[in-house]
């Protein structure tokens, strides 16, 4: 167990770090679907005739979107039920943001070396989408109504599949601590249990709002779903909140099941690299695919996720009855 | 320049209020947010509320039904904003302009109802006008920034 200097040092230094990691991990889903769209998305370097007016490099852009949204006025509804609406973008935020204490960098364990620190995290991340739809339930928008509905829908299919995928990496290694599921293991739970990988991914498929499953912000049916009504800065702590959400989703499956990388800081770059390589499989599944029906994604989700959690339970015991974990 | 209003020129979204008419103007306003002229490389974004807004683009003459939404909805965005009338009937009427007798059905352009900041004239314009009058209503709303910080 590291001392207590050290992890709030570390954690202090994890802010802007985990920030800067989540905006890149934006703009790297923005960049990549627009390539794979035969788009130039949002240019690196900028055109040297622009360069006076628009700036040097648009790497940055969500950053940007943030802060102007910040800048903006804020206009709240009549009609919402002010106090929840206005807290909701706080606590959404707040738990989205504590969960990047609890998602390890090589090196670095910030508080994920505590015994239960996989039910506090999964329980933040999913505390962060439950403070969406609540905040989107109270604007009193029809518009926001609807998408609160589905996006609840899709969460009821999604967290199933989540605690799934969890529990599959720490039945297999006896323990809910993620610093220990991750230095102990010397196989990534990947070749392990690609069953379990694949219902995560799935997971943050949903979770984030990827495209086949963007049914609740599904901004041609129903304006903006759960965001309609938000405007100015709580917009943009929503939009934040995606952020962070993102860089602990991606965070959380490295972590669980590209394991064996976080003996020392040293592995920092193959880190950065396969949270690349995960968000361009999220960015080929999100131009791949059309906005699926609220029915069928009820159906063929449900069932994609009931299949692979099944499949995942299975190699579970076939791993903890076989011995494959090497200590 | 401070990165507040750095952001604001760097991230316009754009809200498309279609007032009435004939759909030219949605076509080409659509086609200039294309792959083809792709100005997400400058952060220009489409959004689906009038409330994440910062460029309102208004096409079309305005039907007196419609009188009351067109208010709503600029009243909807929130400040700083700008609004961009895209082609001939939002900038002045076009063949709605100053009927005799009055048309029973359409009042005229949007700029009888709501301040606008931009024309741009054409039936329909261009996607590079449409482009050309998106630019202007950035570096409008960079001055409407520093207007409010004045006063």
């Amino acid at each position: 167990m590291p001392d207590a200097l050290f992890t709030t040092i570390t954690a202090i230094i994890m802010i802007p770090v985990a920030f800067f990691l989540s905006i890149i991990y934006l703009f790297l889903l923005r960049k990549f679907s627009a390539r794979f769209q035969w788009r130039v998305g949002p240019v690196i370097s900028m055109y040297a005739d622009l360069k006076p007016l628009l700036g040097r490099s648009r790497i940055l852009q969500p950053l940007y979107d943030i802060l102007k949204l910040f800048g903006k006025d804020t206009v709240v509804p009549s009609v919402a039920r002010k106090t929840l609406f206005k807290a909701s973008p706080y606590l959404a935020l707040a738990c989205a943001f504590g969960a990047i204490f609890f998602i390890p960098l090589p090196g670095v364990p910030l508080l994920s070396y505590l015994d239960d620190s996989l039910v506090i995290a999964s329980y933040l991340l999913i505390a962060a989408v439950m403070f969406t739809i609540l905040g989107a339930a109270s604007s009193g928008s029809p518009w926001s109504a609807i998408g609160a509905r589905r996006e609840s829908e899709i969460f009821l299919v999604y967290e199933i599949g989540f605690v799934v995928a969890l529990f599959a990496a720490a039945m297999t290694y006896g323990t809910l601590s993620i610093w220990t599921i991750a230095t102990t293991s010397s196989l990534p739970l990947l070749l392990l249990n690609p069953f379990a990988a694949v219902l995560l991914f799935l997971v943050m498929i949903g979770k984030l709002g990827i495209k086949p499953l963007d049914i609740a912000e599904a901004e041609t049916e129903i304006v903006g779903g759960p965001y309609t009504e938000y405007s100015g800065k709580y917009l943009g702590m929503l939009q934040l909140t995606k952020g962070f959400l993102f860089y602990d989703m991606v965070g959380l499956f490295i972590v669980l099941f590209l394991a064996p990388m976080f003996g020392t800081a040293l592995w920092i770059p193959v880190y950065i690299i396969s949270a690349i390589v995960v968000v361009l499989f999220l960015s080929i599944v999100h131009v791949l695919h059309p906005r699926w029906k609220i029915d069928r994604a009820m159906r063929s989700y449900g069932l994609l996720i009931a299949v692979f959690a099944i499949l995942a339970v299975i190699m579970v015991a076939l791993a903890l009855s076989y011995n494959w974990v090497v200590v | 320049m401070g990165i507040m209003a750095k952001s604001r020129i760097y991230s316009p979204w754009l809200f498309h209020f279609h007032c009435g008419g004939c759909n030219g103007c949605d076509i080409e306003t659509l086609a200039a947010l294309s792959p083809r002229w792709d100005p997400e490389r400058f952060g220009i974004q489409l959004v689906p509320s009038p409330r994440h807004a910062d460029i309102l683009i208004a096409t079309g003459c305005v039907p007196k039904q419609f009188i009351p939404m067109v208010k709503r909805v600029y009243e909807q965005v929130p400040d700083p904003k700008v609004v961009v009338a895209i082609g001939g009937c939002a900038c002045g009427g076009s063949l709605f302009y100053n009927e005799d007798p009055d048309n029973y059905a359409i009042l005229g352009s949007p700029d009888l109802l709501v301040p606008v900041d931009v024309y741009v004239p054409g039936c329909a314009p261009k996607p590079e006008a449409i482009i050309n009058g998106i630019v202007q209503g950035i570096l409008k709303l960079a001055e409407k920034k520093k207007a409010v910080k004045k006063a």
